[in-house]
């Protein structure tokens, strides 16, 4: 069942257009990522689709609901983490929980259960009477994620959830991300993290100036647009630089003191295998060290967004 | 449907109690709603010697006025720089509803204050003449100046200043016009036509009538003008802040 869709989503603000023509549709229970440099166009669909902006033309359903025709009834169904917010710094932890709990009108019983849950989950119960103000950028975005969840909503929309923290409190956010996809929730998350992206999601878009160009699982996109490896041979003695030059005119070669790095398609890695032994007996020098590497989903993602 | 309405007014009442709790203690709110208006009512006594009466109303007329309008310009600003303003909106809730809960708040404050100064006069032997009139009086201005409070927000800066600096810019010439220090009819005739327009004029015109029996107008008028400006200011504010508050984001 699709609980998230979005179909012709076009904005413009002035003589700029920020997302021209974004159209897809999420699943119950997957974590869909939209993944896209900055200013592609992430935060305008997602707002788009939440109710906050207007689009200047498409439509935006969530569970069936049109989202701008009935904002309020849709977004009681969602969970939202805005990229750039805060918790109210001057409430404390828990206050600020209350707050987003009574705006959705849950008993207050079930937001004390659900909110002592969701703190220690997150690592904050200890400090539920702190104001917001005297957390850390990690432990605040933990907070907004509390406060998305505090409805226990059907579904979650998470901008760059892991912008600008550090490892430790971006591990435990994806580790309550994976969590929540275990529970059955369905998630829509925005990052340019790439690597973040193939970890977590079951499906990405990616978009780049206000356009979807791809969009499929991370293994779908590495096997369609990851058709390169990196093969790193370092050798016991340098060699001379035109000994490569038999590479140079069919592969991109680049060579350091220690490295001889060669980029080639996988089905010419046998070739270029072949080539790197034939160097290696005609000059008889030893193999030190060899690496053979896939295409990172980061380089992938690169090449997506330069149109390669 | 009842569930709808009484969803809907527990999440006015959740938002203002917010607003109260973050708001009433900040800089501007008190000294534009508290500290100003007492040092202007002080500025005019000291040289004249009104009766008791005359000074409890001027105090009352101006702290009502000054209170419930000093927190509805800073807080979209200060939200918006605080970076709480989408956090809130991405809520089941309505940008409506967001300004009926901050109007609230600064209607409770400037009701709050006003009750204060009714009772330090009751101690200090100054009575209204109708407690009922003049609660309903308090309540319906204060409604109105929050509205008009709110107004000023809509300019979409983060910068609460500028709402606040907008704000005095507006209302400390109403002070002057609206017949709470000068009455009406020894106001230059120039003048007098936006004395009507202004909703301090009823308020305080019903405060005089209270308190020391002169009126410029019927009390019906005053009600009714003051009902009617605050339904005008009520749905001109609301339409502009719902047409400014994206630009926030």
């Amino acid at each position: 069942m699709t609980v998230v869709e979005a179909i012709g989503l076009y904005k413009s603000f002035g003589p700029v257009e920020a997302v021209r023509g974004v159209s897809f549709s999420v699943p119950r229970g997957e974590i869909f990522g939209l993944l896209g440099p900055n200013g592609a166009g992430k935060t305008t669909t997602i707002r788009m689709i939440t109710g906050l902006l207007r689009p200047d033309r498409g439509r935006a359903f969530i569970m069936g609901i049109d989202v701008h025709r009935d904002p309020v009834r849709a977004r009681s169904h969602i969970g939202v983490v805005p990229e750039v917010s805060n918790p109210y710094v001057d409430l404390s932890v828990w206050d600020n929980l209350l707050l987003i709990g009574k705006l959705y009108c849950i008993p207050k019983e079930t937001i004390i259960e659900r909110g002592k849950f969701l703190l220690e989950e997150l690592g904050l119960y200890d400090r539920r009477s702190s104001k917001a103000k005297t957390l850390s950028k990690g432990m605040r975005r933990r907070l907004l994620l509390a406060m998305a969840l505090i409805s226990d909503p059907e579904i979650l929309f998470l901008d760059e959830p892991t912008s600008g923290l550090d490892v430790f409190s971006a591990r435990r956010i994806r580790s309550m991300i994976t969590e929540l996809r275990r529970n059955g929730k369905t998630i829509v998350l925005t990052t340019h993290n790439i690597d973040e992206a193939g970890m977590l999601c079951d499906r990405v878009a990616i978009i780049n100036k206000g356009k979807i160009i791809a969009e499929g699982t991370p293994d779908d996109l590495r096997i369609r647009y990851g058709k390169y490896i990196e093969i790193k041979v370092s050798f016991d003695n340098s060699i001379d630089s035109s000994v490569l030059n038999e590479f140079r005119d069919h592969y991109n070669v680049t060579c350091d003191e220690r490295w001889v790095t060669i980029i080639c398609e996988k089905n010419e890695l046998d070739e270029v295998l072949d080539k790197i032994m034939n160097i290696k007996h005609r000059l008889g020098l030893r193999i030190k060290d060899l690496h053979i590497e896939s295409q990172s989903f980061e380089d992938i993602f690169v090449r997506i967004v330069r149109g390669e | 449907m009842v569930a709808g309405i009484s969803d809907y007014l527990k999440k006015i009442w959740a938002l203002s109690i917010k607003d109260m709790r973050l708001y009433y203690f900040k800089g501007p709110t008190i000294v534009m709603g508290i500290i100003m208006p007492m040092f202007l009512w002080l500025a005019f006594m000291i040289g004249s010697s009104p009766s008791m009466g005359s000074a409890v109303a001027m105090l009352l007329s101006i702290s009502s006025f000054f209170a419930a309008s000093s927190i509805t310009p800073v807080i979209l600003p200060w939200e918006t720089r605080q970076k709480t303003l989408e956090m809130i909106l991405a809520r089941p809730i309505t940008i409506e509803l967001i300004l009926l809960g901050t109007c609230l708040a600064s209607m409770l404050y400037g009701v709050f204050v006003s009750l204060v100064i009714i009772v330090i006069g009751i101690f200090l032997g100054v009575c209204p003449a109708n407690i009922p009139v003049l609660i309903v009086s308090i309540l319906l201005s204060s409604i109105c100046y929050s509205f008009m409070g709110l107004l000023f927000s809509a300019i979409p800066s983060d910068v609460p200043a500028d709402a606040v600096l907008l704000s005095s810019v507006i209302r400390m010439p109403l002070i002057f016009i609206s017949g709470v220090f000068v009455p009406i009819n020894r106001l230059p005739a120039f003048i007098r036509p936006l004395s009507y327009i202004s909703p301090l004029t009823y308020y305080a015109d019903v405060i005089n009538k209270l308190y020391i029996g002169n009126s410029a107008f019927n009390m019906g008028i005053d009600f009714s003008v003051l009902l009617l400006l605050t339904i005008i200011l009520g749905i001109f504010t609301i339409e502009t802040n719902r047409r400014t508050i994206i630009k926030r984001l």
